[in-house]
Formats: C-alpha cells, sequence, structure tokens
C-alpha cells in the first residue's frame, strides 16, 4: 500500500480520532499514575505524569497475606484463574451444542428454546441472587469453585448460543450432507467440521465466558465468604471502604492487576471479535 | 391423515391440561376472594388476645393453676393458636418473694416459673417492654424489628384493683388452627392419579409408559400440595374471623368470646364443596391432558433424539440455575416476606408498585418517577452508544487511513476492563474536590460542580460513565457491518452523482439496519438493567432519584426491610417491560423487512 499523502480531511480525521482515543484513555492513565504514585490518598487530577514512581502498592497488594501467613494475592489468582477457565470450557461445550441443535435440526420446542435463551437475558440477574443463593445452599455449593463455575457459565451461555447460532448458520449444509453420505457420524461432523470452521464465533464465545467469569463481583461476593475462596475482583473489595476510607494507591493497583489479563485476552483475540460477532449474535 | 390425527389429539390434550390447570386455579382464586372480605374486618388480632389474656389474669391472677391451665389452653388447644405469656412484675407486693420478673404462666410449660434475664437476648426485649407498659391505658402494639428467636406481638397491663400486677404479652403472632379441613379430597386426589400412573404403566409395559406414570405421579404430587395449601389457607380465615368475633364483642365479653373460639365456634363454612367439586374435575380434566401430551412428547423424543441430545446439557443448567431462580422470583413477587416469614398477599405488592405507592408523582420511590429515570437513562445510553460507536466506525473504515490498529485497538479498552472498576473509578473523576472531571472543567473556568447533589449532573455523571463503557461494543458491531457492505455498491452511486450524505443515508444505514437491531435491542436490554453503574457511580443520589428501576429492587430487597416480595415484583414488571419492548421491536423491525 503506498502511503496516502497528506490531505486536510485525513486531518481532521486524525484530530477527533486522536481527541476521542485521549478521552478514552484518561481514565485508565489516571488510574496508571495512581497505581504508581505514593500514598493512598484519593487524588484523581489530571496531569496523568507520577510525581515520584514506587512500585509499593503492587508488592502491597501482590505480597497480601491472610490469617496464619497464607499468600492471598496468590491464592485468589488460582480460584480466579481455575473459575474462569471452568466456566470457559463449560460455556463453551454447552453453547456449542446447543447452538449446534438450534442452528441445525427442526424439532419442537426449537423457537421456544430460541426465545427463551433471548428472554433469559431480561430477567434482572442481581434479583436472581436470592433464590440462586439457596439453591447452591442446599446443592452444597457454596463457597465452592464448581458453583460459580455452574453460575457463571449459564450466565453467559444465552448470549454466546445466540452468537454461535448465528454463526453456525452462515456454515453451508452442504458440507455436512457430503459428509453423512460419506458415512460419517452426526458427533464427527460436529467437532470435525463445524467447530474448525466456527473458530472465530468460538474464539468470541470463550473470551465472554471468560470475562464473565473473571470480572464478575457481586455474586462472587455474595456466595464466597472465606478469603481463601475469594476470586481477584473480591479481593479489591478490601480497598474499597464504605465512606472515604478507599486506599486507593492499593485499589488501582489492584484493578491494573485484575484487568491485565483479560485486556491482554481481548487485544489477543480482537481480530475474531468482528468477524465472530457480525456473522454471528448480531444477526439474530 | 395420521400426521394430521396426531396434531388434533396434541391440540386436545394440551387444551385439556390447560383446562385442568386453569380450573384448579380458579378454585383456588375462588376461596380467597371469598375469604378475602371477612379477614379484611379483623384488626390486629394480637392485641385482642393480649386483651382476653389480661383479663382472665386480673381475674384469676390468686389461682395460678387456673391462669396456666388457660394459657396451655389458649396456646395448645390441641394445635398451637398462640404464644402467650403473663409475666409477673417485680416487687409486686402479693409477688414480694419474686425478686425478678418472673413467667406465672407461658404456652412452652418449660418456661413457667422462669426468670427473665435482662442479658438474655429474646428475654431482654420482653423486660424492657414489661417495663415500658404503663399503668394507665397500657395497650401497646408491639413489633419486633430484629425479629429475635420470638416477636412480641402485644401487651397489655394486668389490672387489679387499680394497680398494674403484670404484663400479658402474645408473643408470636397467633398461628394457624387446624380448622376441621375434609382430608378425604386431598386422599381421593392423591389416589386417582397413583391408580391412573400405576395402570398406565402396568396395562403398557413398556419404557414410554413409565414417562408418563411419573409425569401422572409428579402432576398429583403438585396437586396434593394445592389442595394442601387451600386448607391452610381456610383454617387461616377461620382463625381470623374467630378473632374479629372477640374484638367485635367488646371487651369485658372478650374472655368469653376467646374461649368460645378456642372450644371451636362452628363458622359456617364457605363453599368448600364448590371448591373440592371443581378442583377434582380440573385435576380430572388436567390428567386427560396429561396423558395424551406425554404421549405425544414420547413419540417426538425419539425423533429428534439427536437435536434432544445437544441441546440436554445447556437446556438442564439452565433450567436449574436460571429458570427454577426464575420461578422462584415470580413466586417470591406474591408474597410478602417480613422478618423470616412469607404471607401470601396476592396481587397487593404490584398494586403497591404499580400505583405508586400513595408518594407523588415527583418523589423518587414512585414507580413512575424511577420508570421515568429509567427510560431516559436508556434512551441517552443507546442514542450516544450508537451515534458515538458508528461515528468511529465510519472513520475507522477508510482503508487508507494510517494507524487505524492502533486507534481501534485503543478505542477497544473500555470493554475490556471490568465493569465495576470503571464504575468506581469514574465515581473518583468525579470528586468534588479532586476529581479529575472538575479539574479539567476548571480549564475552561467551570468551577467546582457537586456532581452528587443534583439530579440532572448525578445523572449527567451515571450516563459518560455508561457512554465511555458501551460505545465500543457498537462500534465494533458498526465495524463489522460496514465491512460487509461491498464498495461496488458506493461507487455506483458515486458514479450516478451520489453526494456522501446521499449514499449514507441511502446505502450505508438501510444495510446497516439488520446487523444493527439486534445490537440495539440486546444494548437496550443490558442498559435497563445496567446495575454496577448506577449503584457504584451516583449509588442514587441525590435522595435515590437517579436510581433506576433494577437498583430500586435490589434496595427493596437488600437495603429496606428486605422486602424480597416487593423486589420480587420489581423484577416481574422490569422483565414484562423487556418482553414487550423486545416483541414490539422484533414485530416492527420483521414488518420493516417484509415491506422493503
Amino acid at each position: 500500500m503506498s502511503k496516502p499523502k497528506f490531505s486536510p480531511r485525513r486531518f481532521v480525521v486524525h484530530l477527533v480520532l486522536a481527541t476521542f482515543t485521549g478521552l478514552t484513555l484518561l481514565p485508565v492513565l489516571l488510574v496508571l499514575r495512581k497505581a504508581l504514585t505514593p500514598g493512598q490518598e484519593f487524588e484523581l487530577t489530571l496531569n496523568p505524569i507520577p510525581s515520584a514512581i514506587t512500585l509499593e502498592h503492587f508488592a502491597n497488594v501482590i505480597g497480601r497475606t491472610g490469617t496464619g501467613g497464607v499468600w492471598l494475592f496468590g491464592r485468589q489468582l488460582l480460584n480466579s484463574v481455575i473459575v474462569s477457565a471452568g466456566t470457559t470450557v463449560v460455556g463453551v461445550f454447552l453453547a456449542c451444542t446447543a447452538a449446534y441443535a438450534l442452528s441445525r435440526f427442526r424439532f419442537p420446542g426449537r423457537r421456544t428454546g430460541l426465545m427463551s435463551f433471548l428472554v433469559v437475558q431480561m430477567f434482572p440477574a442481581t434479583l436472581l441472587m436470592i433464590p440462586m443463593y439457596v439453591l447452591l445452599g442446599s446443592l452444597g455449593l457454596l463457597n465452592s469453585m464448581a458453583g460459580l463455575v455452574l453460575v457463571y457459565s449459564t450466565t453467559a451461555i444465552p448470549f454466546c448460543v445466540f452468537m454461535l447460532k448465528g454463526y453456525f448458520d452462515t456454515i453451508p449444509r452442504e458440507l455436512e450432507e457430503a459428509a453423512l453420505i460419506d458415512g460419517a457420524s452426526r458427533i464427527k461432523i460436529f467437532y470435525a467440521i463445524i467447530l474448525p470452521l466456527a473458530r472465530p464465533a468460538i474464539a468470541v464465545t470463550a473470551l465472554f465466558s471468560f470475562m464473565t467469569a473473571w470480572n464478575e463481583y457481586i455474586l462472587a461476593a455474595t456466595f464466597l465468604n472465606k478469603e481463601t475462596a475469594y476470586t481477584l475482583p473480591v479481593l479489591l473489595k478490601a480497598y474499597v471502604g464504605e465512606h472515604g476510607s478507599t486506599e486507593w494507591g492499593s485499589f488501582a493497583a489492584g484493578a491494573i492487576l485484575v484487568s491485565i489479563p483479560v485486556v491482554a485476552l481481548f487485544y489477543a483475540l480482537q481480530r475474531n471479535l468482528v468477524a465472530g460477532l457480525t456473522a454471528g449474535g448480531v444477526k439474530g | 391423515m395420521k400426521q394430521r390425527a396426531r396434531d388434533i389429539l396434541g391440540a386436545g390434550s394440551g387444551a385439556l391440561l390447560a383446562a385442568g390447570l386453569i380450573t384448579v386455579a380458579a378454585a383456588s382464586i375462588y376461596l380467597r376472594t371469598h375469604n378475602q372480605g371477612q379477614k379484611a374486618m379483623v384488626q390486629a388480632p394480637p392485641v385482642a388476645y393480649a386483651r382476653a389474656l389480661a383479663q382472665k389474669a386480673a381475674a384469676t391472677m390468686d389461682a395460678p393453676a387456673a391462669l396456666q391451665a388457660y394459657v396451655k389452653r389458649l396456646s395448645s388447644n390441641g394445635q398451637p393458636v398462640v404464644l402467650a405469656a403473663v409475666i409477673v412484675d417485680r416487687d409486686h407486693p402479693r409477688f414480694r418473694f419474686m425478686r425478678q420478673r418472673t413467667y406465672v404462666a407461658h404456652s412452652d410449660p418449660s418456661r413457667e416459673g422462669q426468670r427473665l434475664s435482662p442479658d438474655s437476648d429474646g428475654d431482654k426485649e420482653l423486660y424492657d417492654l414489661c417495663s415500658r407498659v404503663r399503668l394507665k391505658g397500657g395497650r401497646m402494639d408491639l413489633f419486633s424489628p430484629q425479629g429475635g428467636p420470638f416477636s412480641v406481638r402485644a401487651a397489655e397491663p394486668v389490672m387489679v384493683d387499680g394497680k398494674r400486677l403484670a404484663t400479658a404479652v402474645v408473643i408470636t403472632e397467633p398461628r394457624a388452627l387446624q380448622a376441621p379441613v375434609p382430608a378425604w379430597p386431598l386422599a381421593l386426589g392423591l389416589l386417582t392419579c397413583v391408580a391412573i400412573g400405576l395402570a398406565a404403566g402396568v396395562a403398557r409395559p413398556r419404557p414410554r409408559y413409565a414417562v408418563i406414570m411419573v409425569a401422572t405421579l409428579a402432576y398429583g404430587w403438585m396437586a396434593h400440595g394445592l389442595i394442601g395449601d387451600l386448607a391452610s389457607r381456610y383454617s387461616e380465615d377461620l382463625e381470623a374471623v374467630g378473632v374479629h368475633l372477640a374484638d367485635g364483642l367488646g371487651q369485658a365479653e372478650v374472655p368469653r368470646a376467646a374461649d368460645a373460639l378456642l372450644a371451636g365456634i362452628i363458622l359456617e363454612q364457605p363453599a368448600t364443596w364448590v371448591v373440592v367439586a371443581a378442583t377434582l374435575a380440573g385435576l380430572a380434566l388436567g390428567l386427560l391432558g396429561l396423558l395424551g401430551i406425554g404421549r405425544r412428547m414420547v413419540t417426538g423424543l425419539h425423533t429428534h433424539r439427536f437435536a434432544y441430545a445437544y441441546i440436554t446439557p445447556a437446556a438442564s443448567g439452565m433450567l436449574l440455575l436460571v429458570f427454577v431462580p426464575f420461578a422462584y422470583g415470580v413466586l417470591l413477587g406474591f408474597f410478602n416476606h417480613s422478618h423470616g416469614t412469607y404471607t401470601f398477599v396476592g396481587l397487593d405488592n404490584f398494586i403497591e408498585i404499580l400505583s405508586g405507592g400513595d408518594r407523588p408523582l415527583s418523589h423518587p420511590l414512585n414507580f413512575y418517577f424511577t420508570l421515568g429515570v429509567t427510560i431516559l437513562w436508556t434512551a441517552s445510553n443507546i442514542i450516544l452508544h450508537v451515534s458515538i460507536g458508528l461515528a468511529l466506525a465510519l472513520l475507522l473504515k477508510d482503508p487508507l487511513l494510517r494507524f487505524k490498529g492502533v486507534y481501534r485497538v485503543l478505542l477497544i479498552l473500555p470493554w475490556a476492563v471490568p465493569n465495576y472498576i470503571t464504575a468506581l473509578i469514574w465515581k473518583g473523576m468525579f470528586h468534588q474536590q479532586y476529581g479529575a472531571v472538575n479539574h479539567l472543567l476548571s480549564l475552561i473556568g467551570i468551577e467546582n460542580i457537586s456532581w452528587f447533589s443534583s439530579f440532572s449532573t448525578a445523572f449527567i455523571a451515571n450516563l459518560t460513565t455508561n457512554v465511555w463503557l458501551g460505545f465500543p461494543f457498537m462500534m465494533v458491531v458498526s465495524l463489522g457491518a460496514l465491512q460487509s457492505i461491498p464498495d461496488d455498491v458506493y461507487e455506483a452511486a458515486a458514479v450516478d452523482g451520489a453526494s456522501r450524505w446521499q449514499s449514507f443515508v441511502n446505502i450505508t444505514l438501510p444495510l446497516l439496519k439488520p446487523a444493527l437491531f439486534p445490537a440495539v435491542i440486546l444494548g437496550t436490554i443490558w442498559t435497563f438493567n445496567q446495575f454496577n453503574i448506577i449503584y457504584l457511580v451516583s449509588a442514587g443520589a441525590p435522595a435515590g432519584s437517579t436510581d433506576i428501576l433494577i437498583t430500586e429492587a435490589y434496595r427493596w430487597a437488600f437495603e429496606r426491610a428486605d422486602r424480597y416480595g416487593l423486589a420480587a415484583a420489581y423484577a416481574l414488571i422490569i422483565f414484562f417491560i423487556l418482553l414487550v419492548y423486545t416483541l414490539v421491536t422484533n414485530r416492527l423491525t420483521r414488518a420493516s423487512e417484509d415491506s422493503a
């Protein structure tokens, strides 16, 4: 591609985009500055350059230990990783199979099923909390990672099913018919033909499931009541006091630590994001 | 032909099942409304009990055995009616030997003669209460906000010769009197179900009939619960009527009236026979329908076994963790929760919400005020999300633009940051003294806005946060959709002399519509229920005016007196609003696609 010539129109475009990007990044930069500046006090003023640089907040957050010298950060990081990975695996598996059935088979209850996956998102999740709490309690799954994985994957499924179903719809049926004639089984067709072709959409599904689990705070804070069972977002709760007692330095450092993996993953998969989203979910 | 017969059979059995269920429901409603009128007349039953008890105590104070017998009868006439106690005053001349407040009578025999200790949790409440009941006119309607081991509902001084001798207290709400509810319809209904289920299993010993059998038994069990519920409600009403009777006879007559009640006044029964007959008819209809449906389901399951095998894992997960809690939530909407007990209140919660709860329209707790704020919130968010997202996507579409990838990567960032972190950061940014926003505004001469002390600024703070959070999604969706529009369409338009604006309006927008509509619907649903931002940024300030429906519901459940029922009713209303919205927009888009 040849280097485009300078044009006033393009300059304006750059100006607009740069300003907007700047505004978008500002809060992030301010948090970064707070995380690097000594002191816990509240000061999110405009200048993004730290007056003095320190890593004490990061050291504080990472080095946090609980009663009995348990390395809390390590423990909670491990919890978060396990819960998020579990949610991703379970969520993607369930969403793929369900979306495949909805996309390829015509069976009684299909329309109802499709509708209910959409409708489910309308029931305010915050208020499913009480019944969910009772339910998990009676299943003995409170304070356990399995319970969280179950809850998170079911919250992630509806959107994922929608997206995947849309994507599966774009894969031509002829491929499967040919394979069927060649004697391939339904299951083989599913994992040898459909899944590889749907890779972008599956990547997006995985990303969403992962994000749901990694970023979720309220349910985790409700269902877990042991420090050693907490996931990382709950760790951040420790730094945000009720009235003004917030340790902003540690909060900022914690926020950055929690956000980094998901942001990294987001960027690794962002090409798929455009393809997966438009071919899939958004077509309904 | 066979297919047609099967369809008719299916539709018929569905209708039968529906008819059955409706009949049972109607029977239940009939029973409720029939007794509602009587219930409304009853006022403060615990007070009546306490008054009756105080009178009895005044008369029998010299004969503790008689009083104890009375309390026992009051509380355990076969079944517990009320937990009551008479507590003698400390230092009263007649009971000088008692140095502490002591139960002279208690419905729990093991507590008789026991001392109240101001140090123990449950007793302290009673202890204080007895001190508070005044000599003159000391009737008190009571309450136990924290709901200790028991709740004091009413207290009356026991007066002898114008002096207070003791205090009569009613400790918990009078419980249901087990009225003579006919047990046979229950048993008969259950037996019929079992018989039909077994017959189906035995007559056709094939696996598919096992399904019918199980379904039938399940239905029978449900019906059993339903009838049982009717029965217990009936008895509650019976009891309430009795207390009303006691209350209405005037103070002097109370003990006798209460005695009469306890002896088992025969009240005229509501038309139970009608209800029982209707219920049975409903059950029979339902069973017939269920048999047909079960049969159809079994064949359906077999033909579509692959499809069901694929969808079952996800469906069962959703069933367990979404639909069951959902159903629980729906049920909860018809109950009132207070101190750990739930009472069925029918549509009261919904009426309270939809009537605005006696608050003026400008009151932040009025449903319509909150609804207005929610709609404003959702609409302004979606408009800003779509216009900013689309504008950025259009700018980024230019294939020759440099640093396109960089811009795109940086602009997606807000989407990737966990949204509760976003919310907390922005709350900090809007801080009056130290916040970056006020700092930025001071550069252009606007000084020191206190963001969370007026509705408009608090709303703007919430809106800014959520716009920051939400535009990347719309941008990515628009980018993808724009990429799918082939360039030659634009070229053709340019050849025909269309301006940029014309081709945007006539080509880009119509072609974007199919991709943007679902995204807008989803976005609307998410924004309507955007809990984290409202709750964490403005927290409803000032005075709850920026709360939207979902945070309002949350506050009723967890911040204002544990009104789970009201919160669930709110949730249901939110659900219905969104459902109607989706159906209407879906129809509109379908209509516009058809006409196009």
